[in-house]
Parts: C-alpha cells; structure tokens; sequence
C-alpha cells in the first residue's frame, strides 16, 4: 500500500491542480509534492535498510489482467527505496524552481510534472514487468510535453527527437522483455509478468537466447542511460527543455536506463552480460572520455552540464558491468549522487538563465561578483561533479572504479569475479583529469573572470540581483545531501550490501550464499534505523 | 581491547602466518587527537557563517588563529604522549566507506575506509610544523589580508581552515582513502585560494592548472590506491606494513603488480610536491595571496609528497629501483628549477622555483635512503621558507604589490623595515645553506648520503651544484632589494583601490611596468604592523633555532633522527661500505667542509655581480653577463619552455580532439540518427495524412507499432521454438 500512495499522491495532485484555479497551481504543486515527499520520507523510516537477505519490501500485488497473469505488482529493496526517495525529493524542488520561470498555462505544466513523477516512481516500484514497462513508458509523455511546451527555441524539434529516439530503443527493449515472458510459459504454468518469476525463466535462456535479449534489451536502456553512440538526444533535449525539465531528465529520467539495467539486465542474462560485459564497458569508457572532451568546447553551459552527463553515466555503466558488489554499489551510489548534484548544476544554470537571459560562456561571466551566493552554490556543486572525496559523487566514482578494477582479478586478495580488470578502471579514471579540465574550465568562465553580462542586460522584474531565499531553499537541501553522503555514506553502501547480493546471486557473480550470517556490525549507525536493525 | 577486533580480516593475515615482525603495537588513541582536524573544521565552518551573516570585521582571523593554535596545543599532547615514547595509536572517528563484498575466494571481506587517525612519530612531526605555521600565518594574514575586511577576509580564512582540515587528514589518516581525501582537500583550498584575487584572468587560469596537474597526479596516486587494495586486500596502514613486512621476510621475486604500486604513489607525489614533469603549476601559484604561498606552496601542502613516499617507505623499499627513479627525479627537478630560479625577476616567483628546487633536494633525500635528511629538510624548509615568503609579502603589501627585483633597493635599511630585513636575512642564510644554519645541516644530511650511496656520484655532484646556484640566486635578492641605496617604484596595487580591480597581473617574468615618475614620488611604502612583525621574528629565531634538531637531543643523534626511527620511514638501511669523497674521506666529515664553501662561493658571486656590481637599482654586472650568453638566458627566464612544450604536446592536440569529437558527433552521429529517423518519412509520403502532429495520434500509432512489434517478436520466437 505505502507504495501505491506513494504513486497516487502526486496523480491526485494533478487532478486537483486541473480542476483549480490557474493562479494556484504552483502552490498546489508545492503542496502535494511536500505531501508525496513526507510520504516517502515516512516510507523510508518505516522500511527496513539492514533486511539481510535483499528481499522486497511493501510488497503488493492487485490482479490486473488474469488472463496473461498481468498484475500490478509493487516492492522495494534499498535500491529501489534510495530511488523513490531522490525522486520524491527532486518534485518539491522542481515545483519550487518554476516560481518565476513558468509563466504560462500553468495548470498543464505543474500537473503534467506531478502525472511524470508518479510515472517515475511507478518504474522503481514495479515488480511487474509490464507495470514497468508502462510506466517506463509513460515517462515520455509528460516529458515530451515539458520539452515541447515550455522549452527553449528550438524545443519542438529536441522534444521529437527525445520521444522517437527514446521510443524506440525502449519498444525494442520490449520485445526481448516479452521474449522472457514467453520463457515462462515454456517451464511455468500459463502467462506471467512477475519479475521473480522471469528471474527463474532467464535462467532456462541458452547462451545464444540470452545474447539477443541481452542486445535488445541494451538497445533499449542504453537509449536511456544514454550510453555512447546512442547519446545524441540528450544535448538537445538538455538545452532545450525548461529548468524543470533538465533537473528531472538528469536527476531521474536517465537512471531509468541505468536502474533497468540493474533490475533486469544482469540477472536476465547472466551468462551472456560475462560475456558482453567488456564490449558494454568500452562503450562506457568511450562516452566518459569522448563526451568529456566535447564539453570542453562547448560555449552553452546547459550543454556542457548536459554532456557531462554523458559522461558521468559511463562511470554508472561501468561499475555495473564490473559484476561485483563495490561496483554495482557504487553505481547506485553514483545514481543517487549524479542526480543531486548535476540536477542542481541546472538548477544554478536556470537561475542564472533567468536573470540573463543567455547560457552562452562567451556573453555571461565572472558573475561570482554579482552573484556570490549563486557563485557559492555553482562551485560546490561542480566540485561535487569534479568527485572531490568529502562530497557525495566521489563515493560512487571511486566504488565503480575500484569495482572495475578489482573485477576478474581473482588471484588477488582484494580480487573478485568478474568479467573487466584494471585496464578499464585505468582508461576510465582519465575521465577524472578531463571532467577536472572541462568544469573548472567551465566555473572558470562563467563563475570567476572578471564580469561579463549582456550588453542588453536588464534587471529581473521580480528576482533580485543574488538569489532570493526561494532559491537557496531550493539548493541548500541538496548541497547538505551532498555533504553528508560525502562524509557518511557509510550507512547507504551497507544497505545496498543485501540487494546487490541477491541480484548477484542470480546472475551468478557471487558466491556467497547468506549475508545474514554477517557479524560486521558497523560500530556507528544512522539514525535513521534504530541500531537494533543492524545484523 | 583492540578497536579492530569486531572487523574480520583485520589482523587476519596476521594471525594466520603468525608475523608480527616490523609492526608496531598499536594501541587505541585517545578522542582527544580527533580535535587536531575538528577545531579548523569548525574554524571553516563559523567562517562559512560569518560570511552568510556579513561579517565586516576582523572576526575570521581571530577564529581560525584560536583554532589552529588550539589544534597545535593537542599535536603538542600527541608529540609528548605518543610521539616521544616512540608509540603508534590509532583514534577512531567514524565510518567514511565501508561495504561488504564478496572476494573471488569466496570469502566475504570488508573494505573499510574510515575518518581514522593514525598518530606515529612521523605524523606528529609533520603536524607539529603544519598547525604551528599555520597559526602563524594566520596571524600574519589577520594583518596581510586586512585590505579585504568583509566577505573576501571570511573567505580566505575559510579556505584557510580547510586547509589545515585537509592537511590533517592527508598527515593523519589511517587509511590511503583518507589520505586521498586529504590530499584532493587540499588540492581544493590551493585552487581556491591561488583563484582568490578570482577578477583576475591570470588567478583564474594559474588556480585551474594547479587542480589539472594535480589531477594528474591524483590519477596516479588513485590507481596505486585501487592496486595496493588489490593486493593487500586493506588500505589500511598497519595492515599494509604487516603485509609488507611479511614479504621482505619472505624475500623472493615480487609480483609486478606490487612493484608497480611505488611508481604510481610517486606520480601523485611528484604532482603534489610540483617535480619534474609536473611542476609548472607551482609558480603561477604565486598568483595567490603570499601568506597562502608561504603556507601551502611552500612551508605545508607542497611537502605532502615527501610524506607520501615516506609513510609509504616501506613498499618503496620493496623496490629499491622505484627509489631510484625517486632520486632523479629530486635531483634533477633541483637543478632545473635552480636554473630556472637564477633568471627570474618577480622576487616571490623566485622564491617559488626556489621551493621546487629544494623539493627536489627533499626528493633526492628520499630517494638516497636518508629519509631522516628528507624530513630533516622538510622541517628546516617550513620555517625559512615561510619566513622569506613572508618576507617577500611583507615588501609587497608595503609597496603596494611591487615584486620586481630591479624596481626595489635598500629596503633593509628604510625605516619601519629593519625586522622584515632582518628576518630574509636569516632565511636566505639557510636556504643559502651558510655554514651552522638549519638549512646548511639539513641539505648535507642529503648531500653526503648521494656521496655514500654507491651509483649516485653524479646526482651528488649535481645537487652540489644546485646548492652553489642556490647560494647565488637567494643572496641575488638579498642584496638587490634590501642593501644597496634606496630606491623603490610602487606596483600597481595602490591603497584606497579595490585590488580585484586591476585585471593585469603585475610583474609577470620580470616585465618592466612603465610608471610615471610623479606617481611614485606621491607613494610612501607602508612599512608592516605588529602582527606581520612579530611573526617575522617567531620564524626567524625558529630558523635559526630548527638547527638545535640536528645536534639535540645527542643519544638519538638529533631529535629528527629520533622520531623518524619510530616510523614507518625508519626502514632505510645504513651503507655499512667505507664511502669516501673523491678520496677526501668521509662524505659525512668532508661535506661539512665542502659544502660550507660553495655556499660561501655562490654568495660572493652574488655580492660581486649584484651588490659591488650594481650602477643602479635596475642594473648591475650581471646584465653584461646575461648579453654575453646570449639566448641561455633568456631560454631561462622563459622556464626553458616547458608550459610552451607542454602546450604544444599535450593540451592543443586535446583541444584539437575535442573539437573533431564534436564535429564528429554533430555531424556523424547525430546525422546518421537525423538520416535513420527522416528515411520512414519518404516511405510514409503516401500515408502523410496521418502525420497530423497532434500527440494523441503519434500516441495510436504507438500503440499500433507496439502491437505490431509485439507480434513480430512472437512469431520470431515461436518459429524459433518450434
């Protein structure tokens, strides 16, 4: 149930938003984007983060159709927990950060918004799979819409692409999903979309089943994540879309990809991701290295942000194709990170973009002596993009590494399993040195220098020359979050200890039966479960 | 009770083979060690909540002065607690990264990076001299940075705390994780505080290519990480040192792997400590502030590599080549940077080659197997460097940013300016290494080890050079800006301007600046206050008194010696071979001798081209000699063109790629994309009525293509089957 409300809450919101007056519509949205955030943080306190075995919790299920045993079926494990919660947290936020920029027919806007974070927290509650893909679907309507509404000037043409290019990789994704389903009835008795129960039908798949499904589903996730070569939407749909949008799109929208690779790539395929998992992994390391550059010479800073997503979302790829426990860990780790900080990245570009009316490096500049509290923010959170240790995206980035490296290094005591090794953990930490070159390059133009502005720049008609407490409100929760998973992630990574084990179990990377027998009591807990919790 | 005992595979490689040689006990340090990084974090922290409340007042000095003399008041309780007696403890803070995972063995391992501190000899010692200075320098600051009271004033003495929040953690860590952290920390407050003066594109630009070169380093120093994790299967330090000690017992060829690991820990170091390749950074750091270049780019930050490789020493010691190569490099870095050092004009740049150059002496230490030299240096370094640095400071903000050695004369003799003449007196003895300064003591150690290490004859007599070309250089600044008649032209930072305001940087490599001379008849140099003074003084009789450290206390043979032969860097084995010094005897003796005389040399040398030779403030002897060599010497002042070479190697090519790569994405990727997508549209000229561009029909034909697609699958899989 607690699941369900947390998907119904943002949908009753929509409704109420379309049948209320139009000047109310943000502060509803506000509204019942806090409500749906509170009902997630209760949803978090209430969930069991040390569940030893990585079962899922809240666990749901109503028939839907009975006769393809279709159901809407709901849980979460931490990962999908940790997920829901960014999520729920971005949706106030994102409300919030249309105050002034939203102008127009707002009523669409703030409910289409809250019908896409519903949709969005559907994906990572689902234990469905045609639940899943619904609303793995259903994403794209609201964002099509976002994009083609209230973008930018050429935003009709990125919203197309967005949709079509999207949608096509998924619809592929798709077949290989039904082919799985159709497994099951091979072994099982008649239809069913269960999750763990296609886990059981993966597993009678041949190698060379399993190697379609494996490209069909990649085709259609790695549209999404997006993963070299098939990452051109994202620029375009980046820099078009409103502020909401970008902060959605990055902070959620591209870890559907990601997280769908988790759920369902590698414990489909077990055999065939050994065996592809290098050719993945160099397409990861090709974005993190080739995107990185291109930011480089990039003169809009939306872009830049926005191809830097590229290339972080290789690390995520990356750690997940190492098939151990650090990377795939921190993979989830660098979900949840990438999403705070880069979707505050646009956060602090769309208030800039407010007041100036131009993203381009070459018009706006310097404005750390304008602006210093914007200036405080943008550099903190580029700092936590640049993966400096202390803040939050350090944590995942150097998990995927270390899980890259450590991967099939089996003679080694800090060895394990897997199909990748140091060469790629060593090509891909390059990545380091570049996103340094590209993002202090780019603070370095647009935050210090001396002060550039357009020469037809004239003061914002509401906003004041620095933010106003609107927007630190609207950045201050996130750079806290930053910190504090920078400095004690401690409590998430053990968390994610059982679920990553399961999954690892099932796609036959891990040979450790029960982590309950887990004596490893961490000597400092979370407050946020009470130590009794702890195994 | 040992805190590691609930962490399975802690001491499991220990107790399992049953060795505990070369490991120390270690006992559970007391809480109170944890308030050595706390008290500047919360220094950082209120400095953070001034500047959001707008505080205009001198408020930020004053917190972080108490909390970094609070935090050397504990290091002081750690050195007679712990470090004395010659202990190791280890103070538990909290968990930082810790996970479960399974190892290829099957066996379940913790990997654990935790905010922990690590309190051996080797680390109070470096601590000692970090939150010391550190206190100091911000005192002097309280004074220096007085002109940006206000925002600017909170965010210095922010990034100041952090500083030495950093430093601590790199110093202190139990863990090669928490050094990381400390070491990118630190790398963070050298970008914002070289970036501080941020108006000015020069600050900018020189705060972005100290990140990026350290970055590269870091990469290195990253991947040694993940290696030795690899191998050790613990970051850990006393875990590694158990594991270390185990295979030099064993002897026995070494995995490639492990002797990587020295090579790669060094790349991060020599990035850090601004060695040969990658030192270029070091001198546009003077773009910062000069309290920060005295406390981070020269006293503190720079020499975190030094302690890299000698927390580190006993892996280094696995691989005596890596020592090698660690050597060369030192000595190598010295010479270049001397030379570099000689032609330059700008006084703190030359101050700034200087500091690579003795890096590289430190190097050189580390790499002849006299780590107690290396340290020696590194503590001797800290106290004269930041004295000349302050010096150097000093002479700036009285004269209004002047830094060309050619536009400033006699200062020492002006009035108000005796203790700052005074205090670069004494530090250009001991960088000069004079006879029975601290400086002269701590540089033979190293010297007259190069001589006794058998195949490094020729860096011996490389550094012995560098040591004459340092004399000269050092006491070319004495003698030019401080004797000589009086004579100044003020820069072009005058009092009562906002000094973010000049774009320009100022003296850069020596270029002239035009003044009119009724400008700078208008200026009186200000001549420093109490708080520059006084400090001046404490690192002045600090200098002289560090070389007390080589003689006292007698039965350790100096108090350095002592506390390094507690440490992990204690493993550097004596060279019981009868060296001698081109048949002279002794290195050890005949340096003294040797050593003492080219210094003096290099002096005179100095005082005949630059002080008996000079006509006017602007020229001397030296310029005949510089028209005679010709280009050498301005090849030299021109860095020998390293930031050109490395331009023209590394950073166009990468501007080059990134372009293509985006052409190559705009027009092939995403064309092939736009040519996939437009080729449906000339199939479907026929059906063009429903291209409506309405949603909801886009969405039917979603749904049709679905079940379509859907049924293609299908059939796919049922003639597959069948």
């Amino acid at each position: 149930m607690t699941l369900l409300m947390l998907i119904l809450i943002p949908l009753l919101g929509a409704a109420v938003i379309a049948f209320s007056p139009e000047r109310q519509a943000k502060w509803l949205c506000l509204a019942w984007s806090l409500i749906a955030l509170g009902a997630a943080v209760y949803a978090a306190f209430t969930f069991n983060w040390m569940e030893r075995t990585g079962a899922f919790q809240f666990s749901a299920s109503w028939t839907w159709i009975e006769s393809l045993g279709i159901e809407l079926s709901l849980g979460a494990d931490s990962v999908s927990m940790l997920l829901i919660l960014l999520t729920a947290l971005l949706a106030p936020i994102c409300a919030l950060a249309s105050f002034t920029a939203v102008q127009e027919r707002q009523k669409l806007y703030y409910s289409t918004m809250l019908v896409l974070f519903a949709a969005m927290t559907g994906v990572f509650a689902a234990r469905d799979l045609i639940f899943f893909y619904l609303c793995f679907e259903f994403t794209l309507a609201p964002m099509y819409v976002l994009i083609s509404q209230w973008g930018s000037s050429n935003r009709k043409a990125a919203a197309t692409k967005f949709f079509l290019y999207t949608f096509t990789g998924s619809i592929i994704a798709l077949a290989g999903l039904v082919y799985i389903a159709w497994k099951w009835t091979q072994i099982g008795d008649g239809w069913s979309f269960a999750i763990s129960d296609l886990e059981i039908a993966a597993s009678q798949m041949s190698m060379f089943e399993q190697g379609w499904v494996l490209l069909a589903l990649m085709v259609g996730f790695a549209v999404k994540v997006p993963l070299f070569p098939v990452h051109t939407w994202l620029p375009l749909a980046h820099t078009e879309a409103p502020t909401a949008g970008s902060v959605i799109l990055a902070g959620v929208l591209l870890k559907l990809g990601t997280y769908a690779i988790y759920r369902f790539v590698l414990p489909f395929t077990p055999l065939a991701i050994q065996e592809y998992a290098p050719l993945i992994a160099v397409l990861a390391i090709i974005g993190i290295i080739y995107t990185g550059l291109i930011c480089w010479v990039q003169r809009d800073v939306k872009k830049l942000v926005a191809y830097s997503s590229v290339s972080h979302l290789g690390f995520c790829v990356l750690g997940l194709m190492a098939l151990n426990t650090i990377g795939a860990a921190g993979s989830v780790m660098y979900m949840v990170n990438h999403g705070l900080s880069t979707g505050a990245l646009f956060l602090c570009i769309g208030m800039m973009y407010e007041r100036y009316h131009t993203r381009s490096l070459d018009e706006v500049g310097g404005l750390a002596s304008r602006m210093p509290v914007w200036a405080f923010f943008m550099v903190f959170f580029t700092l936590a993009s640049v993966g400096l240790p202390g803040l939050n995206g350090f944590v995942g980035e150097f998990m995927c590494l270390l899980g890259t490296f450590q991967s099939g290094a089996v003679d080694f005591p800090g060895g394990t399993t897997g199909p990748l090794g140091p060469w790629y953990a060593i090509a891909a930490a390059s990545g380091m040195i570049i996103a340094a070159i590209y993002l202090l390059y780019m603070v370095g133009r647009i935050v210090f220098g001396p002060l550039r502005e357009p020469s037809d720049h004239h003061a914002h008609p509401v906003l004041p020359t620095d933010l106003n407490l609107r927007e630190i409100g609207i950045l201050a929760p996130l750079a806290v979050l930053c910190l504090g998973l920078g400095v004690y992630p401690t409590p998430v990574l053990r968390s994610l200890e059982a679920p990553i084990n399961r999954v690892g179990v099932i796609a036959g990377f891990h040979d450790i039966e029960a982590p309950g027998s887990d004596e490893t009591a961490p000597a400092h807990t979370l407050v946020l479960v009470p130590e009794e919790a702890w195994p | 009770m040992s805190l590691w005992t609930h962490i399975p595979g802690a001491f499991s490689t220990l107790a399992a083979t049953g060795v505990d040689a070369g490991v120390v006990d270690i006992e559970m340090g007391r809480p109170l060690f944890l308030l050595i990084p706390a008290l500047p974090a919360l220094a950082a922290l209120l400095c953070g909540l001034y500047w959001a409340l707008g505080v205009k007042s001198k408020f930020p000095a004053w917190t972080t002065v108490a909390a970094l003399a609070g935090s050397f008041a504990v290091t002081l309780v750690a050195y007679f607690e712990i470090a004395a007696p010659g202990l190791t403890h280890v103070v538990h803070g909290f968990r930082w990264i810790n996970i479960a995972f399974g190892a290829a063995g099957g066996e379940r391992m913790l990997f654990v990076a935790d905010f922990s501190l690590y309190i051996d000899s080797l680390t109070v010692l470096w601590m000692l001299f970090v939150t010391g200075l550190a206190t100091l320098i911000a005192l002097y600051a309280s004074e220096y940075m007085s002109d940006d009271v206000g925002p600017g004033y909170c965010r210095f003495f922010f990034a100041f705390s952090l500083f030495v929040v950093a430093m601590a953690c790199l110093v202190m860590g139990d863990n090669l994780l928490m050094l990381f952290l400390g070491w990118e920390g630190v790398g963070l407050c050298s970008y914002l505080l070289i970036g501080y003066f941020f108006k000015k594109p020069s600050a900018v630009n020189a705060a972005k290519k100290a990140f990026v070169m350290n970055r590269i380093g870091d990469l290195g120093l990253m991947i040694g990480i993940m290696l030795a994790f690899l191998h050790f299967g613990s970051l850990r330090y006393e875990e590694i040192f158990a594991q270390v000690a185990i295979l030099q017992q064993d002897g026995g060829d070494l995995a490639w792997t492990i002797k990587a690991i020295p090579y790669l820990l060094l790349v991060g170091a020599i990035g850090k400590s601004a060695q040969l390749p990658l030192f270029t950074w070091l001198p546009d750091a003077m773009e910062g502030p000069t309290p920060v270049s005295a406390l981070i780019h020269a006293a503190t930050m720079v020499t975190a590599g030094v302690y890299l490789v000698a927390r580190m020493y006993p892996i280094f010691l696995l691989t005596p080549e890596s020592l090698t190569l660690v050597a060369w490099i030192g000595g190598l870095t010295a010479l270049v940077a001397a030379t570099i050092g000689m032609a330059q004009y700008d006084i703190k740049r030359i101050m700034a080659y200087s500091t690579v150059s003795q890096l590289g002496f430190m190097f050189l230490g580390l790499g002849v197997l006299t780590s107690v030299g290396a340290a020696f240096h590194v503590f001797t370094h800290a106290f004269f460097k930041a004295a000349l640095f302050l010096c150097c400071g000093a002479v700036m903000h009285g004269f209004a940013g002047q830094l060309d050695l050619r536009k400033l004369s006699g200062v020492q003799f002006m009035k108000g300016w005796g203790i700052v003449g005074v205090a670069m007196f004494v530090g250009c003895i001991n960088l000069a290494g004079l006879p029975f300064t601290a400086g002269f003591f701590s540089k033979d150690m190293i010297l007259a080890e190069a001589f006794t290490t058998p195949g490094f004859t020729a860096l011996g007599v490389i550094a012995l050079l560098t040591a004459g070309i340092t004399a000269y250089y050092t006491f070319r600044v004495y003698f030019r800006v401080f004797l000589g008649p009086q004579h100044f032209e003020p820069g072009d930072e005058l009092h009562g301007h906002d000094e973010h305001d000049h774009d320009d940087s100022h003296g850069d490599d020596g270029e002239a600046k035009t003044h009119d001379d009724g400008h700078a008849h208008d200026f009186h140099p200000h001549p420093p206050g109490w708080a520059i003074n006084t400090v001046l003084v404490v690192l002045a009789v600090g200098s002289i008194l560090a070389a007390l450290a080589y003689v006292f206390p007698r039965e350790t043979g100096g108090w350095v010696k002592g506390l390094i032969s507690t440490s992990s860097a204690a493993g550097a084995a004596h060279h019981d071979h009868e060296a001698s010094f081109f048949g002279l005897g002794d290195p050890h003796k005949v340096m003294y001798y040797v050593s003492g005389v080219i210094a003096l040399v290099g002096i005179a040398i100095a005082w005949w081209l630059h002080l008996a030779g000079r006509t006017t403030a602007a020229t001397s002897r030296a310029d005949a000699i510089k028209q005679k060599i010709g280009p050498v010497g301005r090849w030299a002042e021109r860095k020998w063109y390293f930031d050109e070479i490395y331009d023209f190697l590394f950073r166009y090519p990468l501007l080059i790629f990134s372009h293509i790569f985006y052409l190559f994405d705009k027009l092939v990727i995403d064309g092939l994309v736009d040519l996939f997508g437009r080729s449906p549209r000339s199939v479907g000229a026929g059906v063009r009525p429903t291209q409506s561009g309405g949603l909801q029909n886009y969405a039917m034909g979603m749904a049709g293509g679905l079940a379509f697609i859907i049924v293609v699958a299908w059939l796919v899989v049922w003639r597959m089957s069948s």
